[in-house]
């Protein structure tokens, strides 16, 4: 009874010790990345984005006047998310989660603040369930899959058909895609909006990302005349299909990758600056815009240089970079961080296109996604990857390869 | 017809790649009886050192063989010494498995440290020249690599039927008792053939890797393939193995293009599993025995 009333006393005096040090002018957010194991390239790349958006904002005074501090959450895998969801909450007391890159992450994670009723901001992850599981804390700033495959579609109507010399619906449509859930997912929605514009889908054929050969798949697209080839890939594959197929020969009107391997410099790089030579790509914005278009993105890179020495590697940390920045300034417009309060400002912000450095505007519509939110088209010219569409955004006009 | 052609021939190079990757493992599987699941990682640590080989020496992959094959053997033979043999008194051979589990993901992390998660590139040095072989195209590289599988598989061949050591090396395959009672040193020739296994993959290595990017996942892409092969062509017969080979690279390019990318796997597997209900030892193989003592 004594050594239970003894540890009683110091559980308490601990804990009384523990409020009074959290108790300094600091605000904590939580950052939910994948820092190690396999997806810690761009995980941390993300995160990078979060950081600097965190700077900038403690030095303009911080989030009502206190200073914004991050606490780090490693999601090495979906079960470490959920660990890592529950310690910042219970232990580090964030007001608010920032996350997660992996669209598996946030949903695993985001299920844990849901259930605490703390705010889950995902601000890179693109699977349609992220969002539409009727979660109320979470939302969501970053274009979709969904929203890729509507912009490819997009581009293949308004700009490449013409580029062509054929009507849309005159062209042969290949879609070829890995099979895991980026994959499909992407290719699921191209094939909806394809039939939408009444397209010409001749195939769509997944493949395992981890394959060491594309060659009876180029043979067959080539067999078909293909003249516009969606891929959704990783690097590996990305790789494999533009060498394969410019080796056989098969060279389509157009190539349109999906984001992944056909964002990266590296893969322009082991394919060859002339094969990947316009080369079309959907994804999230990149660095070569027209910065009239995303005013601040200069500023962002000079700040990203500054702070880690290198270029960013990936358009991730800018996506995280904005939508962290915007948050973090709509609370600061609030009165205190209770999650009600943090959800009401969240569904007031309200910014059009071409006023961030993503160019895309934000308001949380249907599911608390950003209805504004959008990919953009980019083209391999000269082994840099260069923004064409939207034309508002475009830094070079689309070539098409005769 | 043509196109036909063109499917049979991108079968047999992709069987060539099979067959290359493959040899080092039957040897090490049907010998040394363990089921080496680093193997796919042995072949990424050649392929990122031939990588620098040819990227930081200026070498030309061909010379580069020099530098890889003897590391690659001292890796498998390293391995084999400090990782295997302590294991071999175990009763069970699911620690071996384990253990070599643990390595591969030992070097993939250690891989993806040293080296980051993007693509490293060798550059190609002239073996991506097609070449025109009447109505079918194929690539230089991939016929040095068809070739090589040939050289290898004939070379290994005659040394284990005619050499001193290999007759060693199959002695203790049929029987390690009776092999340490005619004075092999058993320990010794283990670590010998888990070398040469090794260095087996280290000539796939110097030869794919103009030919594929590489990264810290590159050995898992090629390892089940590998084992699938080894099984279908019988435990320790380099020569099913080369056959093996031959035959999945078909059925792959083939269903791929008469059927779908995506039912490539299907078609793979599902012959494997078929050749192996009705002949459980593999195409060449003989009985299978795993028993390390007797038979």
């Amino acid at each position: 009874m004594r050594v239970l009333a003894r540890a009683l006393a110091a559980a308490l005096t601990l804990g009384a010790a523990v409020q009074t040090t959290a108790r300094a002018a600091d605000v904590k957010f939580g950052a939910l990345f994948p820092f190690s194991g396999q997806l810690a390239l761009l995980g941390e790349e993300s995160a990078r984005g979060v950081e600097i958006a965190v700077d900038e904002i403690n030095a303009a005074g911080g989030v009502q006047g206190q200073k914004v501090v991050l606490a780090r959450g490693d999601a090495v895998d979906n079960n470490q998310a959920i660990g890592e969801a529950r310690r910042l909450i219970s232990l580090e007391k964030v007001v608010a989660i920032f996350g997660s890159y992996s669209s598996a992450r946030s949903i695993a994670a985001s299920q844990v603040a849901e259930l605490s009723g703390i705010p889950y901001f995902e601000l890179g992850a693109v699977a349609e369930e992220v969002t539409g599981r009727g979660l109320q804390y979470l939302y969501r700033t970053n274009p979709t899959a969904e929203d890729m495959a509507k912009l490819a579609v997009e581009m293949i109507v308004k700009k490449v058909a013409a580029g062509l010399g054929k009507k849309p619906e005159d062209l042969k449509i290949g879609i070829i895609y890995e099979d895991s859930s980026y994959g499909t997912s992407v290719a699921g929605f191209q094939k909806k909006f394809a039939a939408q514009a009444k397209l010409n889908v001749v195939t769509a054929q997944g493949y395992p990302a981890s394959t060491v050969d594309m060659s009876s798949l180029v043979l067959d697209l080539k067999g078909r005349g293909i003249d516009v080839l969606l891929q959704t890939s990783y690097q590996n594959d990305s790789v494999l299909f533009l060498q394969q197929a410019n080796e056989a020969g098969f060279k389509p009107g157009a190539i349109i990758g999906g984001g992944g391997g056909y964002s990266m410099q590296p893969t322009a790089d082991a394919v060859g600056h002339k094969v990947i030579e316009g080369v079309l790509d959907t994804d999230f914005t990149q660095y070569l815009v027209n910065t009239q278009y995303t005013p601040g993105i200069e500023n962002f890179v000079a700040a990203y240089q500054k702070k880690y020495g290198s270029a960013p590697r990936s358009g991730h940390s800018l996506n995280n970079y904005v939508g962290a920045k915007l948050i973090l300034q709509a609370i600061g417009n609030a009165k205190g961080f209770e999650p009600d309060t943090i959800v009401k400002v969240a569904q007031g912000i309200d910014v059009k296109d071409g006023v961030t450095a993503v160019g895309y505007g934000f308001k949380f519509g249907k599911n608390n996604q950003n209805e504004r939110a959008a990919m953009m088209g980019m083209q391999w010219q000269g082994g840099k990857l260069v923004t064409v569409y939207p034309d508002s955004a475009a830094v070079a006009p689309m070539e098409m390869r005769k | 017809m043509d196109v036909f052609l063109q499917v049979l021939a991108n079968g047999v190079m992709l069987g060539g790649l099979f067959a290359i990757v493959s040899v080092g493992l039957t040897l090490i599987f049907g010998i040394v009886k363990v089921v080496n699941f680093a193997h796919g990682e042995f072949l990424m640590v050649g392929m990122y050192l031939t990588y620098l080989a040819v990227t930081g020496l200026g070498l030309h992959p061909f010379a580069a063989l020099i530098l890889v094959v003897p590391v690659l053997f001292l890796l498998g033979a390293l391995t084999q010494r400090f990782l295997i043999q302590p294991l071999l008194a175990a009763g069970d051979h699911h620690i071996q498995i384990f253990a070599t589990v643990g390595l591969s993901t030992v070097l993939i992390n250690l891989a993806l440290l040293l080296f980051g998660a993007d693509i490293a590139n060798t550059p190609p040095s002239g073996l991506r020249q097609p070449l025109q072989i009447g109505p079918v195209r194929v690539l230089l590289g991939q016929v040095v690599i068809l070739g090589a599988a040939i050289v290898l598989v004939a070379g290994l061949q005659t040394f284990l039927a005619r050499t001193r050591t290999g007759r060693a090396i199959r002695a203790v395959a049929q029987n390690r008792a009776a092999a340490e009672l005619m004075g092999i040193d058993v320990n010794r020739i283990y670590a010998l053939t888990f070398g040469i296994g090794a260095a087996c993959v280290g000539v796939a290595a110097v030869l794919i890797a103009p030919l594929y990017p590489t990264s810290p996942n590159s050995g898992t892409y090629f390892v089940l393939i590998a084992f699938v092969v080894v099984v279908l062509g019988g435990l320790g017969s380099i020569r099913g193995a080369f056959v093996g080979a031959i035959l999945i690279g078909l059925i792959d390019s083939v269903t791929g293009f008469y059927v779908g990318a995506d039912m490539r796997e299907v078609a793979v597997f599902g012959v494997f599993l078929a050749i192996l209900i009705l002949k459980p030892s593999g195409l060449f193989g003989r009985q299978l025995r795993l028993s390390h003592v007797s038979p």
